[in-house]
């Protein structure tokens, strides 16, 4: 495969493309992390219990992955 | 003693007037009556349905700190039913298997044509998503709350995250409970469905795959009791 992108001189068309492709569902992502901070915070208010403190540390810590995630996207 | 004579004092045949202030007696002996059996009920409450020994259980009796936005001042949760942790068995398992898929990524020839940090991004990728597949299904079942109040029943749901349902019933307004274990799991870990039929606009409430169905029916049938007593014992006053 490599073969055939160098030799149609598409290789750097096609990381292009890929790396589009990744930044454009790492943003998506980020967008549904932030839903997911937002929604077990109403969750938690909703809902009041010992351990829900924890669950919203959790959706952060996912939301600080998720945009690490971008980072390293922007970084290819 | 000749009325003729003296028409302000009550004659002995004459009807008598209940003072005011003995109404308020009455009222207060019932506020003690009710007090007092309060205790009694938490006890009869712990003989049904026993102790909870962990809050990670699905099954909390009389819990403390959990509580929720619809609750009234003076209402008392006896009972907080979340699905059997047998049904988290299944995502448990796939969420454990998808930790191991990046293991096999190097078996696929078009994967390693990509230089390292994609294949880096990929699995960070990857195991954000095993994560928020684990994490949403806890959630669903976290949140996922069946309440037996001094005063209702009550149905909350969060469906993937995005809808909530809400939905309650006077104990008074139930009309008919009724329960059933299906299939291997349910009858080796004793979880079931309770369906309540209720007369309220909610025709129905279905706690679904709950822990001991049998001491659900039958807390809540000593409720109902104690609710017709208490509506009988309203009508006697009358």
């Amino acid at each position: 495969m490599n073969n055939f992108l160098n030799i149609n001189g598409l290789e750097n068309y096609f990381f292009i493309i890929t790396k589009i492709f990744f930044i454009s569902c790492s943003i998506l992502y980020l967008i549904f992390s932030l839903i997911v901070v937002k929604q077990v915070t109403s969750m938690s208010k909703s809902v009041t219990d010992k351990f829900n403190p924890i669950l919203i540390l959790f959706s952060f810590i996912h939301l600080g992955f998720s945009i690490l995630l971008i980072l390293t996207m922007f970084g290819l | 003693m000749n009325r003729s004579k003296d028409l302000d004092t009550v004659a002995p045949d004459d009807e008598v007037v209940v003072p005011t202030p003995k109404k308020k007696e009455v009222v207060a002996e019932k506020k003690i009556e009710v007090d007092n059996s309060k205790p009694d009920f938490s006890q009869t409450v712990y003989d049904i349905l026993g102790h909870t020994k962990s809050p990670f259980s699905s099954f909390l009796v009389r819990p403390k700190i959990l509580t929720f936005t619809e609750r009234d001042e003076n209402e008392e949760i006896y009972l907080a039913v979340r699905p059997h942790w047998a049904n988290n068995i299944s995502w448990v398992i796939i969420a454990f298997l998808m930790l191991f898929v990046p293991l096999f990524f190097k078996y696929f020839t078009f994967i390693n044509f990509f230089p390292s940090q994609y294949r880096f991004t990929a699995v960070l990728f990857w195991y954000l998503i095993t994560f928020i597949y684990a994490f949403e299904k806890f959630l669903s079942w976290y949140f996922n709350l069946f309440l037996i109040t001094n005063e209702r029943v009550v149905d909350i749901d969060f469906n993937n995250l995005l809808n909530k349902h809400f939905a309650e019933a006077d104990l008074s307004m139930i009309q008919d409970v009724s329960s059933s274990v299906k299939g291997i799991f349910g009858t080796f870990f004793n979880f079931g469905d309770v369906l309540i039929q209720t007369a309220s606009e909610v025709n129905q409430i279905n706690f679904e795959k709950v822990p001991n169905p049998e001491k659900i029916i039958k807390l809540l049938k000593e409720l109902r009791d104690l609710e017709d007593q208490k509506n009988g014992g309203g009508k006697d006053n009358e």
